[in-house]
């Protein structure tokens, strides 16, 4: 389980706190995403939840995070990374090797995984994210959705119970940004992993997470289910997150009064909701 | 298509060789080419460097290297030829002379430097860099906070360059004419780029050393890695061939 209770940040060369006020409980297993606009204080939560805070960056740090039993402030960032695993927002910096094996034997390699399990870990991980066939590809060769996916895989062979990703599909297109989505959120069902998610695509989060957090000015305006946060369509406009299309489209036809029903989150339940709304 | 210094996959025995013996052979080799100034060993060197090349596939790469060498070995032939009067004159000049002596320590600079450039670089282009990590720190003992600072330098040397033709574009789009002048004013034009440049280079690596302290970079030991690195029959030979190379070398130095 993670814990946040009244954290607030700021950075030391900041001159007024990145997040504040900030109280969160998110159950083990659950696939939790954060969105807000940008510069609204979303990578600072989640480097509160890896520890990148304060230990990376130094700052001023109040309340406490705790995850899995661990208080991030006072746990050395490696035991923290025995738990979570991170998985950075520019991918290129994250590689470490230049071969797609090498890079997702690196963590197992430091943690001092058995031998004999090294072999195991690693073609699970690359299956899980589905690119078995990339094991011995250099990894500069690769494209941007190959590259995310290789780097989520070398956080999975690490096995952690949270897994902390910041914008994993920034620079994919839409139909490799659902790929990981969907990998990620079967990997999660089955392994019972928490997934914490920062992503500005909030068609993704919407259909994908349990819960939907929404960051502004550094505090977090809604923490509900999908279906829920998107109730308050016109109040997220305002702070600057667009609701799906899908979601929009129904809201509108809902204050026409052609609707009446909750706000849908993906194209499917729109799809049948208009069934209904022409029956 | 691979960058510069990256590594480019394949099964040719000095793919398959031991990264220290690699190592090894290729610094042997770099000694024996500055411990003789004999022009026909240096040759013979030179073609040996092309034809491991060509071993391995690399010989497309190894030319580029070559140009490259050849080109930064030329201001140097160029000062010597200025500067070291010998053998016959051909040359006049206010200060000395230019004569076939300095023709010929010239060129012999040129070839040495390409002849010894040529193996190290080919070392980095068959291996992989976290095989020469893990074998210098499991051989050689080397700790591994050393070793992968190093070869995290030429991990990184694709990046930034990759990063600085990404800069230099950008900067075309907007006008900047890399491509009209001279070399002067192409080098005036990218000194302002160096800035952008050095920003982003400092943010990959600290988020490079981020992400691999999260990955439990600390607890690394020289017993972590996950590969082996025993030495072969081949690995032996080609540490004895360059060390005979370099004895070689020595003897001409001496005879000649």
């Amino acid at each position: 389980m993670i814990e946040i209770k009244d954290f607030a940040f700021q950075y030391r060369e900041g001159t007024r706190p990145v997040v504040s006020g900030i109280n969160l409980t998110i159950p083990d297993g659950a696939f939790v995403g954060i969105t807000g606009a940008a510069g609204s204080g979303k990578s600072t939560l989640t480097y509160a939840l890896n520890g990148i805070v304060p230990h990376c960056y130094p700052g001023d740090f109040y309340g406490s995070v705790v995850v899995d039993g661990l208080d991030t402030c006072e746990t050395a960032l490696t035991d923290l990374s025995r738990v979570v695993g991170s998985v950075c927002q520019d991918v290129d910096s994250q590689f470490v090797t230049s071969v797609v094996e090498d890079e997702v034997l690196y963590g197992l390699e430091n943690f001092a995984v058995p031998r004999d399990q090294m072999e195991g870990r690693v073609a699970q991980a690359l299956a899980d994210m589905g690119i078995p066939d990339l094991r011995d590809r250099v990894i500069s060769s690769l494209s941007g959705g190959q590259k995310q996916k290789v780097a989520i895989a070398s956080i999975l062979a690490m096995r952690p119970k949270v897994l902390v990703l910041d914008e994993p599909t920034a620079e994919l297109d839409p139909a490799s940004s659902r790929s990981v989505f969907e990998l990620l959120a079967a990997y999660a069902r089955e392994h019972g992993t928490t997934v914490v998610v920062v992503e500005q695509k909030i068609a993704l989060l919407s259909q994908y997470a349990d819960l939907l957090v929404i960051v502004d000015e550094g505090r977090i305006r809604f923490a509900d289910a999908p279906a829920d946060v998107l109730e308050h369509a016109d109040e997220l406009k305002r702070i600057g997150v667009n609701c799906p299309r899908s979601t929009t489209l129904m809201n509108r036809l809902r204050a026409s009064g052609a609707y009446a029903g909750p706000a849908v989150r993906t194209v499917q339940e729109a799809c049948e909701a208009l069934v209904e709304v022409v029956a | 298509m691979s960058a510069f210094l990256e590594y480019v996959p394949g099964a040719s025995p000095l793919h398959r060789m031991n990264p220290v013996a690699k190592l090894g052979a290729a610094a042997l080799f770099a000694i024996a080419c500055f411990c003789t100034s004999n022009l026909v060993f240096l040759a013979v060197l030179l073609v040996v460097g092309f034809a491991l090349a060509a071993s391995c596939g690399m010989v497309r790469q190894t030319i580029g290297l070559a140009k490259a060498v050849f080109a930064f070995s030329l201001i140097l032939a160029i000062v010597q030829i200025l500067t070291t009067p010998a053998g016959a004159v051909l040359v006049q000049l206010p200060w000395g002379y230019i004569g076939t002596g300095s023709l010929l320590a010239a060129l012999t600079t040129v070839v040495r430097l390409v002849a010894a450039a040529i193996p190290l670089f080919l070392v980095f282009y068959v291996t992989k860099m976290n095989d020469v990590t893990n074998a210098v720190v499991k051989v050689l003992h080397v700790p591994y906070k050393y070793a992968f600072t190093f070869t995290s330098t030429i991990h990184f040397i694709p990046v930034f360059m990759n990063d600085m033709a990404g800069i230099m574009e950008a900067q075309t789009a907007r006008g900047v004419e890399f491509d009209a002048g001279g070399i002067v004013k192409k080098v005036r034009l990218m000194v302002p780029l160096c800035v952008p440049l050095l920003v982003s280079s400092v943010r990959k690596t600290n988020s490079a050393a981020i992400a691999a302290e999260v990955r439990g970079f600390n607890l690394r030991t020289a017993a972590s890695g996950y590969k082996e690195y025993p030495f072969a029959a081949l690995d032996v030979a080609a540490l004895a061939g360059s060390v005979v190379l370099v004895a070689v070398a020595v003897a001409l130095g001496v005879l000649l």
